[in-house]
C-alpha cells in the first residue's frame, strides 16, 4: 500500500513539474517556503505591469540544487531560482546556470563580499539578497557582558556549566566544521588557499596547518574540561537556549526567530579573540540565479534587476527570513537593528564559504575529525592531519 | 461495455502523453505508453489471453518500477555521469556553442517592434549607421524614409510598419521571449536580442570541429580536445559544462583498485550482512514469541495486548527514529536521564541498608550519565539493532499469528498423545510449519534490510567516524550509506557512475543470497507434503 501511495506521489509530482515546466514567455520561479510569500507579491507587480504569467513554485531549499539538475536538463526547470553561493562550483561545472551581467553603478549598490561570493572568473552568476554567518549568541541574563577574550568566555562557561543540572555556559554545535571553523581560523587555519591568481586551490588544503590543529586542540581541551560535550547538535543546542539552559552558544541568524520564541533576552557580538588572534567565520550568501535552460533569459534579468533589485523587496526578504540584506541601501534601513549590528561585527573578518565542488569531501572529513575529538576516540593533531590526508588522497593531491 | 470504455480512456490518454513526450524530443519513453495500452487492449479484449488479464498490471509496474530503474541504473554504471558530466553530448555543445563574445567591432542595435493583427513581429534594428528589417524570418536593409514606415507624430519614431503597429514597453515585454529566440543573419553577422532596449551581433566563442572533436576558442585560439568528456586544452584548462562518456569498466575496476574506495568494502559489507542477518533473526525470534503468547486462548486482554504491540508497527518509521535519536543522546537524550535516576535510586536503597556504600552503581557499572550510545561504536550498533527490532518486531508478530491459526490444532493433540514436550512441540511442529510460509517474507526483510539506508541515515548517519581511517566510511555504515557517501561526498563533486557500480553489486549481492535462501528454503516445502 505504502509503494502505490508512493509511486502515486512520484507520478503527481512529475505530472506536477511537466505542468509548471519553464515555457517561453512565461516565468517560472523556485523559491522556498520563506521566500516565496515575497516572491509571489512580486510576481503579482509584475504581471500587472507586463501581463506575463509569472509562477512561483515552492520548492525546499536544500532540495533545489538537486532537482535543478535533473528538472533544468529536461527542459522542466525554473527561469530564475533561489540559492547558496556555495553551490555555484556545481551549478557551474554541471551548466546548470547562466551569468547576469549589471552595471557597475547597480553592482555597487552591493556588499563586495556577496558580490565575490557569486563571482566565478570576471562573471557574475547571481544577484544576491542576503548574507549570513555565525556570532557569539549569548543569554543576557546569565551573561550579562561580553566576553573580552576567548580565554575569559571558557572562564565564564566553566562558571556556569553544571552537566548533572543540566546547564551549559557555552556550547558549539558538534561535529559540524561551518560552526568550528573559528577556532581554527584563530591561528592561521585555512581550508583551501588561492593561487596567484586569486582562484582557489584545491590541493592547497590548510586543514592540518599550525592554526587549524591550534583550533583542534582548544576544542579538545574544552571537551576535557567538560564545557563542549559530546552529543550537542543544532536541535540540542538550539533548544538549551531556547529554554534558558545555555549561556553562550555560536549560532547564526537562523537561531534567533526560537531564541525569541523562548522568551530569551539575547545579544549578538563577534566571536572574542583567541591568544589575541580574531577568529574568521564563514559567510554564506543567498541569491537569485537564472537557469541556463530557461527560454526567457531577457525576461528573466528584466523581472530580477527591475523588480527584485529594490530597498522594499529585499527587506520584505530580510523580515520573512532574518537574514542580513546584501543590498546595502536596504541595509541602511538596519543600522539601528542591534543583532545585525552583531552579526555584521563577527562577519569583520570573514571569508565566503569555498564554492568550489571539492568541498563535499572537505565537509565529510573534516566533520569526522571534530567528531573523533569531541568523543575523545582520538587526539587532535592525528584527527586533523588524518583528515587532510583522507581528503588529499580523494582530490589527488599526494 | 464499461470496459470498452476503459480501454478507450486508458489509449486516448497514453496518446496524449505519447505526444506530450514527443514534444519533448523523449522518444523511447514516448513508445512505452503506446506499447503498454497497445498491449493492455490486445490482452482484454481478446479470450484467448484471459488468464494475462491478472498479471499485465503488475507485469507492467514491475518493468516500469523495478526493471526500468535496474537497467538505467546498470548503464549508468558504464558512464562517467557525475559533476561536470550530467548532460548529454548535444546539450553540451549546444550550450557551448551557443556562447559568444564582443569582439572589438561588435555592434549594438537599439530597436523598434512592430506587431500585426496576427501577432506576427517586425523588426527595425538601427546601429552604426546600419538600418536592417527583420520580418518573416528574413533580414533586410531598410531606408529611413520607406514608406512603409509611418512617423505620424514626427518624433522620428515610427509608429507604423504597413499593417504592423509599434509595440510600447509594456506591450514588449510578454513578446521579449520570441525576441530572444531570434538570431538575425544579416551581412555575414548574427545578431541576437540583448535586453529590452537593445539587439547586439553574437559572435561565437567556440567553433566545433565535429571531425577531430575539438573546440577552438575565437577570442584566444586556444584548441580544446574532448576528453573524456570535457573539452581540455594542452596544458589541461577544461572547459564546461561537460558531458556523459561511456567509461567501459573503469568504474567498476575503481571499486578494486582504488584503496580508498576497496579499503573498508569487506568491513562495510561484514556490518552489512550482520545488521540484515542479525535484525532479521531477532525480529523473528521476538515476534514469533509475542505471537505464541497472544495465541493463548487462556491469555486475558489479548486484544489490548495487541493493540499495544503493533503500536512501533503503526507510527511512522521516519518520525520514530528521530525520536529515538533524541532520547538515546549522550547528555541531553531522556534514556541517560532516566538511567541516572535509577542509579541514585539504587544508590539511596543501597545506603539506606549499608551506610557507606557509596555511588555503588557507579562502580558496577560505570559512568551510566554518560553511556555514548551513538558516539561508540559497539553501542552504536547495538542500538541500530535494538531500534530496528522495535520498529520491526510487530510486523514478524502479525504475520507469525496469521500463520500460527493455519496450523491445525489436531497436529498438536496428536502430538500431545504421544508424550511429546512443548518444546518438542514447538521444534518439530510449529517452527516447520510456520517456515514454510514465512521463509519468503523473512529473505524479503532480510533484502529491506541489506538496503536500510533510512534508518541508518536517520539514525547514526554512519557515524561514529573510524579513527586513522582515510575513506569516508563510518563504523555504522553499511554498502548502500557508504556507496551514497561515495556519490555525494567524495572527491569532486557527485560520483554517479561510480555509485551505480556500487548499487549494481549490492544487486547482485542481493540476488544471490536470495536465490541461495529460496533454494535453501524450497526443501522445506518438501517437508510440508509429507504431512
Amino acid at each position: 500500500m505504502k509503494r502505490v501511495t508512493l509511486a502515486l506521489l512520484g507520478l503527481l509530482l512529475i505530472i506536477g513539474l511537466a505542468v509548471t515546466a519553464s515555457e517561453a514567455g512565461k516565468l517560472l520561479i523556485w523559491a522556498d517556503d520563506t521566500r516565496t510569500p515575497i516572491m509571489l507579491k512580486v510576481a503579482e507587480d509584475f504581471t500587472a505591469i507586463y501581463g506575463v504569467e509569472v509562477i512561483v513554485q515552492e520548492v525546499d531549499f536544500g532540495g533545489i540544487r538537486g532537482q535543478l539538475a535533473t528538472a533544468g536538463p529536461a527542459g522542466e526547470g525554473p527561469d530564475i531560482l533561489i540559492g547558496a553561493h556555495d553551490w555555484l562550483g556545481e551549478l557551474i561545472l554541471n551548466g546548470l546556470i547562466e551569468p547576469i551581467i549589471l552595471t557597475p553603478a547597480i553592482v555597487a549598490d552591493f556588499n563586495p563580499v556577496a558580490i565575490d561570493a557569486f563571482s566565478w572568473g570576471n562573471l557574475l552568476y547571481g544577484v544576491p539578497y542576503a548574507t549570513e554567518n555565525v556570532a557569539l549568541v549569548r543569554n543576557t541574563d546569565l551573561v550579562p557582558e561580553v566576553p573580552a577574550t576567548f580565554e575569559e568566555l571558557l572562564t565564564v562557561a566553566a562558571a556556569l556549566t553544571d552537566l548533572e543540572a543540566g546547564k551549559y555556559g557555552f556550547l558549539i554545535q558538534e561535529p559540524d566544521p561551518f560552526h568550528t571553523f573559528a577556532l581554527h581560523t584563530a591561528g592561521g587555519g585555512y581550508i583551501f588557499g588561492k593561487d596567484a591568481d586569486g582562484v582557489l586551490n584545491p590541493c592547497d588544503l590548510g586543514l592540518d596547518n599550525e592554526g587549524s590543529i591550534a583550533g583542534a586542540i582548544l576544542l579538545d581541551q574544552m571537551v576535557k574540561d567538560g564545557i563542549e560535550i559530546a552529543g550537542a547538535g543544532y536541535n540540542e543546542v538550539t533548544g538549551a537556549f531556547n529554554a534558558g539552559d545555555l549561556g553562550m552558544m555560536i549560532g547564526g541568524p537562523w537561531t534567533l526567530p526560537g531564541a525569541k520564541a523562548g522568551g530569551i533576552n539575547y545579544a549578538v557580538s563577534a566571536i572574542p579573540t583567541i591568544n589575541g588572534n580574531a577568529p574568521g567565520v564563514f559567510v554564506g550568501v543567498q541569491g537569485f540565479m537564472i537557469s541556463a535552460f530557461s527560454d526567457n533569459k531577457v525576461l528573466a534579468n528584466l523581472f530580477i534587476k527591475d523588480f527584485l533589485i529594490s530597498s522594499d523587496v529585499m527587506l520584505g526578504l530580510y523580515i520573512e527570513g532574518d537574514r542580513p540584506p546584501a543590498y546595502l541601501p536596504a541595509l541602511a534601513f538596519l543600522a539601528g537593528n542591534e543583532d545585525i549590528q552583531g552579526f555584521a561585527a563577527a562577519a569583520a573578518t570573514a571569508v565566503p564559504m569555498p564554492k568550489i565542488a571539492e568541498m563535499g569531501s572537505v565537509w565529510s572529513a573534516w566533520s569526522a575529525a571534530l567528531e573523533l575529538i569531541v568523543n575523545q576516540t582520538q587526539d587532535p593533531t592525528t584527527a586533523m592531519q588524518d583528515a587532510a590526508a583522507e581528503i588529499r588522497a580523494l582530490l589527488g593531491c599526494e | 461495455m464499461a470496459k470498452v470504455v476503459l480501454l478507450g480512456t486508458l489509449v486516448g490518454v497514453s496518446i496524449y502523453v505519447c505526444v506530450f513526450l514527443l514534444a519533448k524530443g523523449m522518444y523511447i519513453p514516448a513508445a512505452m505508453p503506446l506499447i503498454g495500452a497497445g498491449l493492455i487492449s490486445y490482452i482484454f479484449l481478446s479470450e484467448k489471453r484471459y488468464p494475462l488479464r491478472w498479471l499485465v498490471p503488475g507485469l507492467l509496474f514491475l518493468t516500469v518500477m523495478v526493471v526500468y530503474p535496474i537497467g538505467y541504473t546498470f548503464v549508468s554504471s558504464f558512464t562517467n555521469v557525475g559533476t561536470g558530466h550530467m548532460l548529454g553530448k548535444e546539450q553540451a555543445l549546444d550550450q557551448l556553442l551557443d556562447r559568444s563574445y564582443a569582439p572589438e567591432n561588435a555592434i549594438t542595435y537599439s530597436f523598434l517592434a512592430f506587431a500585426n493583427p496576427a501577432g506576427d513581429i517586425a523588426l527595425v534594428l538601427e546601429g552604426e549607421g546600419e538600418r536592417i528589417l527583420y520580418t518573416q524570418g528574413t533580414a533586410s536593409a531598410i531606408a529611413v524614409d520607406d514608406p512603409r514606415l509611418v512617423d505620424e507624430d514626427g518624433d522620428g519614431r515610427p509608429e507604423r510598419f504597413s499593417n504592423y503597429a509599434r509595440l510600447s514597453i509594456p506591450q514588449l515585454v510578454p513578446r521579449l521571449s520570441d525576441l530572444e529566440a531570434y538570431r538575425i543573419e544579416y551581412d555575414n553577422k548574427i545578431i541576437g536580442l540583448q535586453d529590452l532596449n537593445e539587439f547586439r551581433t553574437r559572435t561565437p566563442l567556440y567553433v566545433y570541429d565535429a571531425e577531430a572533436e575539438t573546440m577552438t576558442d575565437q577570442q584566444t585560439g586556444v584548441v580544446y580536445a574532448a576528453m573524456e568528456g570535457i573539452f581540455t586544452s594542452a596544458d589541461g584548462v577544461e572547459i564546461y559544462p561537460g558531458y556523459k562518456v561511456s567509461v567501459g569498466i573503469r568504474n567498476y575496476l575503481a571499486l578494486i583498485r582504488n584503496p580508498q574506495i576497496s579499503g573498508p568494502f569487506a568491513m562495510v559489507f561484514g556490518w552489512t550482512f550482520a545488521f540484515a542477518t542479525l535484525t532479521v533473526l531477532l525480529n523473528f525470534a521476538l515476534g514469533l514469541s509475542t505471537a505464541i503468547l497472544l495465541n493463548d486462548p487462556f491469555l486475558r486482554f489479548r486484544t489490548l495486548y495487541r493493540v499495544l504491540m503493533i503500536i512501533p508497527y503503526a507510527l511512522p518509521a521516519f518520525i520514530m527514529i528521530l525520536v529515538w535519536r533524541g532520547m538515546l543522546n549522550q547528555h541531553f537524550g531522556i534514556i541517560n536521564k532516566m538511567l541516572v535516576s535509577a542509579a541514585h535510586m539504587i544508590d539511596y536503597a543501597v545506603n539506606y541498608v549499608a551506610v557507606n556504600v557509596f555511588h555503588t552503581t557507579a562502580v558496577l557499572f560505570g559512568d551510566v550519565t554518560k553511556i555514548p550510545w551513538l558516539s561508540n561504536g559497539m553501542l552504536a550498533k547495538a542500538s541500530l539493532l535494538l531500534l530496528n527490532l522495535w520498529l520491526g518486531y510487530p510486523y514478524m508478530m502479525l504475520i507469525c499469528l496469521g500463520a500460527l491459526q493455519s496450523i491445525p490444532a489436531s497436529l498438536y493433540e496428536a502430538a500431545r498423545v504421544d508424550g511429546a514436550s512443548w518444546w518438542q512441540q514447538f521444534w518439530k511442529i510449529t517452527l516447520p510449519l510456520l517456515l514454510m510460509p514465512l521463509a519468503p517474507l523473512l529473505i524479503g526483510a532480510f533484502a529491506f534490510n541489506f538496503n536500510n539506508f533510512t534508518l541508518i541515515w536517520l539514525l547514526t548517519e554512519g557515524r561514529p567516524a573510524i579513527a586513522g581511517a582515510t575513506t569516508p566510511a563510518g563504523q555504522t555504515d553499511i554498502l548502500i550509506s557508504y556507496t551514497y557517501r561515495l556519490a555525494f561526498e567524495g572527491a569532486r563533486g557527485n560520483q554517479l557512475g561510480l555509485a551505480a557500480a556500487v548499487s549494481v553489486m549490492i544487486f547482485v549481492v542481493i540476488a544471490t543470497i536470495s536465490a541461495i535462501n529460496f533454494r535453501l528454503t524450497g526443501a522445506l516445502e518438501e517437508l510440508s507434503k509429507n504431512v
